[in-house]
C-alpha cells in the first residue's frame, strides 16, 4: 500500500478533532473524504503530510512507518507525498513552467534554485513533460496569474507530478472552481490514479463528485470514520447521517 | 426562552408591534470632562512649544524688509550659462547620481536584512531580533549624521553622500520590505515546504516573487526620497546642487541661488513623475 494510516488522533487545546482515523490508499486508486464542516478532513490530510503534528497514530508509505525514519530518510519518504490545496498556492507572477519546476526543488542544489534561470535543463524538461500530462504544455510560458482557476489547479497537479510523488493528497481541490473546471480537474485526478498508478486522496465538498469520480469514499463525522466503502455502495442514508451537523446549523 | 437578540428580522417585527424597542442612547456622563481635559492638554502643549521655539510672529513682521531685499536680490534669476546654469545642471546630475546609487547599492543589504527580519522568512528568532535591531539602528541615525561621519573618512564630496544614503536607506527600505513580506499570502511558501524545499529555496521561489510589485513600488518611493535627501546632504559638503546652493548663499549671490532652486524644482518634478509612471505601469 503506498499510503496506510492507523489510529490517527489529534486534539487542539483539549478539543478532540480526530479520534482514531484508519485508512489506506492503494496505487491506482482515487479515494474521497466526505464530511460536514469541521469534521476533521483537512486535519487528517495535514497530519499525514506532516504540516500538523498528530498526537498519535502511525503513517506508513510503502510499508515503511514514518516514525521509524529520521532526518534525510524521513524527508525523502515525505517527498513521495504531494499536497494540492483549495487555494492552489502557485506564484501568480511566475510562468506555469517555473511553478512546476518548483516541485523539484528538493532535487535541485540550493545555488541553482535561486532563480528560475538557473534551474537545470533536465528539470525544466521534466516540468514540461508534467505540464503535458495535465494537458497544458502549450501554456508553459504563460504567467500562472493569466490562467483560469481550473488551469491553475492543473498546473498545481503538474507541480505534484514534478515532485515525483506517488501519493497525492488534495484538500478540496475543486471547491473554488466553476462546475466545468471542477469536472476537468476531477477527471484528471482519476486519470492519474487509474493510468499512472498514483494513490490519490481528495477531500471533496460535493458528495456527487465523490460518487462519480472516486473509487472509494470515506465518511468522517466529528473526527471518526462512519464508513469506508466503494463509492457505488454509498447510500443516501450514509450521506444523511454524515451531513447532519451542517443541517443543524442551517436550521 | 433565551433573550432575543436584535437580528434584522426581529427588529422588523418589533417596529410593527406595540412594544417597540425604545431608543435610549447609553449615557456617558464623563464624556465632556474627557473632551475638556484633552483640549486643555493640547492647548497647554502648544503654549510650551511656542515658548520653546521662540515662536514670535512680530519678528517676522518687523523683518519683512530684510526678506523683501533678499528676494529682490534673487530676482531675476541669474541665467548666465558659464557662471550659473552649466555648473548648476552638472551639480544637479551629481545630486541625481547620489540619490540613484544610494538607493540601488543599498538593495542587496536591505534585501538580506529584510529576509532575516521578516517573521515568515527568518531562520531563527535570535536572527530575527538581531536583524530588526540592525535595521532600527540604520533607520534611527539620520542620513545627514552618516554624511558628516563619512566626510571625515573619505573627505568632502559626493562619495560621502552615497555612503550616507546607502546606510540610512538600508535601514528604511529593509524595514518596509520586511513588513511587506510579512503581509504576503503564506500559502505558496507552505506548498514548497511540503514539497521538500529548504528555507532559502522557499524564500527565493515563493516569498520573494510574490512581493516583487510591492518591493519595486517601495524602491521607487525611496529613490524619490533619496534624491531629495541628497540635496540636503550637499548642504553639509556631500557634493551636488545642495553644495552650490549653500555656496551661493554664503557669497550673497542670491540670483544664482534662485536659478539653482528652480533647477532643483524641475528635477524633483521629473523624478516624481517618473516613479509615478513606473508604479502605474506596475499596478496595471
Ligand atoms: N490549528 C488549529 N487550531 C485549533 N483548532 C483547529 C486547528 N485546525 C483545525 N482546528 C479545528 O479542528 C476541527 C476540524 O477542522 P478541519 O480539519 O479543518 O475540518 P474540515 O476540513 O473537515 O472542515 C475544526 O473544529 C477546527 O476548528
Ligand atoms: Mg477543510
Amino acid at each position: 500500500m503506498p499510503l496506510s494510516v492507523q489510529g490517527l488522533r489529534k486534539s487542539f487545546s483539549g478539543r478532540t478533532v480526530l479520534q482514531g482515523v484508519d485508512f489506506s490508499v492503494a496505487a491506482g486508486e482515487l479515494v474521497a473524504f466526505l464530511g460536514a464542516n469541521g469534521s476533521g478532513k483537512s486535519t487528517t490530510l495535514r497530519c499525514v503530510m506532516g504540516i500538523t503534528e498528530p498526537d498519535a497514530g502511525s503513517i506508513s508509505i510503502d510499508g515503511a512507518a514514518l516514525d521509524s525514519l529520521q532526518g534525510r530518510e524521513l524527508q525523502q519518504m515525505r517527498q513521495r507525498m504531494a499536497m494540492i490545496f483549495q487555494k492552489i498556492h502557485l506564484v501568480p507572477r511566475r510562468t506555469a513552467l517555473d511553478n512546476v519546476c518548483a516541485g523539484a526543488l528538493a532535487r535541485i542544489p540550493t545555488v541553482r534554485s535561486l532563480s528560475p534561470l538557473l534551474f537545470p535543463a533536465d528539470v525544466q524538461q521534466e516540468a514540461l513533460d508534467c505540464l503535458d500530462r495535465v494537458g497544458l504544455a502549450d501554456r508553459a510560458f504563460d504567467r500562472v496569474g493569466r490562467l483560469s482557476g481550473g488551469q491553475q489547479q492543473r498546473v498545481a497537479v503538474a507541480r505534484a507530478l514534478c515532485q515525483r510523488a506517488d501519493v497525492v493528497l488534495a484538500d478540496e481541490p475543486v471547491s473554488a472552481l466553476d462546475p466545468h473546471a471542477a469536472e476537468q480537474v476531477m477527471a484528471l485526478l482519476r486519470e492519474l490514479a487509474h493510468s499512472e498508478g498514483l494513490a490519490v486522496a481528495a477531500v471533496l465538498h460535493q458528495p456527487d463528485l465523490a460518487l462519480r469520480y472516486a473509487d472509494r469514499s470515506i465518511g468522517l463525522l466529528q473526527g471518526s470514520m462512519t464508513f469506508d466503502l466503494p463509492s457505488t455502495a454509498v447510500t443516501a442514508e450514509h450521506l444523511d447521517t454524515l451531513y447532519a451537523p451542517d443541517r443543524n446549523i442551517a436550521a | 426562552m433565551t433573550p432575543q437578540t436584535l437580528t434584522p428580522a426581529v427588529a422588523r417585527r418589533n417596529s410593527t408591534a406595540k412594544n417597540r424597542v425604545a431608543l435610549v442612547r447609553p449615557k456617558k456622563p464623563l464624556r465632556w470632562i474627557t473632551t475638556a481635559a484633552v483640549s486643555a492638554a493640547v492647548v497647554g502643549l502648544h503654549a510650551v512649544a511656542i515658548e520653546g521655539t521662540d515662536f514670535k510672529p512680530e519678528l517676522l513682521v518687523d523683518g519683512w524688509k530684510g526678506m523683501a531685499a533678499f528676494i529682490g536680490d534673487a530676482f531675476p534669476p541669474d541665467l548666465s550659462w558659464e557662471k550659473t546654469l552649466k555648473p548648476g545642471l552638472e551639480a544637479t546630475l551629481v545630486t541625481l547620481w547620489i540619490g540613484l546609487l544610494g538607493t540601488t547599492l543599498s538593495v542587496p543589504f536591505a534585501l538580506l536584512l529584510a529576509a532575516l527580519a521578516a517573521e515568515n522568512t527568518s531562520p531563527h528568532r535570535l536572527v530575527y531580533q538581531g536583524a530588526r535591531a540592525v535595521l532600527s539602528f540604520f533607520r534611527a541615525v539620520p542620513d545627514i549624521v552618516f554624511a558628516l561621519i563619512f566626510v571625515t573618512a573619505v573627505g568632502l564630496g559626493p562619495f560621502a553622500g552615497v555612503l550616507a544614503l546607502i546606510c540610512h536607506n538600508t535601514g528604511v527600505m529593509g524595514k518596509l520590505w520586511a513588513e511587506s513580506m510579512e503581509e504576503i499570502d503564506a500559502g505558496p511558501q507552505e506548498a514548497l515546504r511540503t514539497a521538500g524545499a529548504n528555507r532559502i529555496q522557499q524564500v527565493a521561489n515563493a516569498t520573494l516573487p510574490m512581493v516583487v510589485p510591492q518591493f519595486v513600488g517601495l524602491l521607487l518611493y525611496r529613490f524619490d526620497v533619496n534624491v531629495r535627501s541628497s540635496l540636503v546632504l550637499g548642504l553639509v559638503g556631500a557634493g551636488g546642487i545642495g553644495l552650490l546652493i549653500n555656496q551661493s548663499i554664503k557669497s550673497f549671490q542670491f540670483d544664482s541661488m534662485l536659478t539653482h532652486i528652480l533647477i532643483v524644482l524641475v528635477l524633483i518634478i521629473v523624478v516624481d513623475q517618473f516613479s509615478a509612471w513606473i508604479r502605474r505601469r506596475l499596478a496595471a
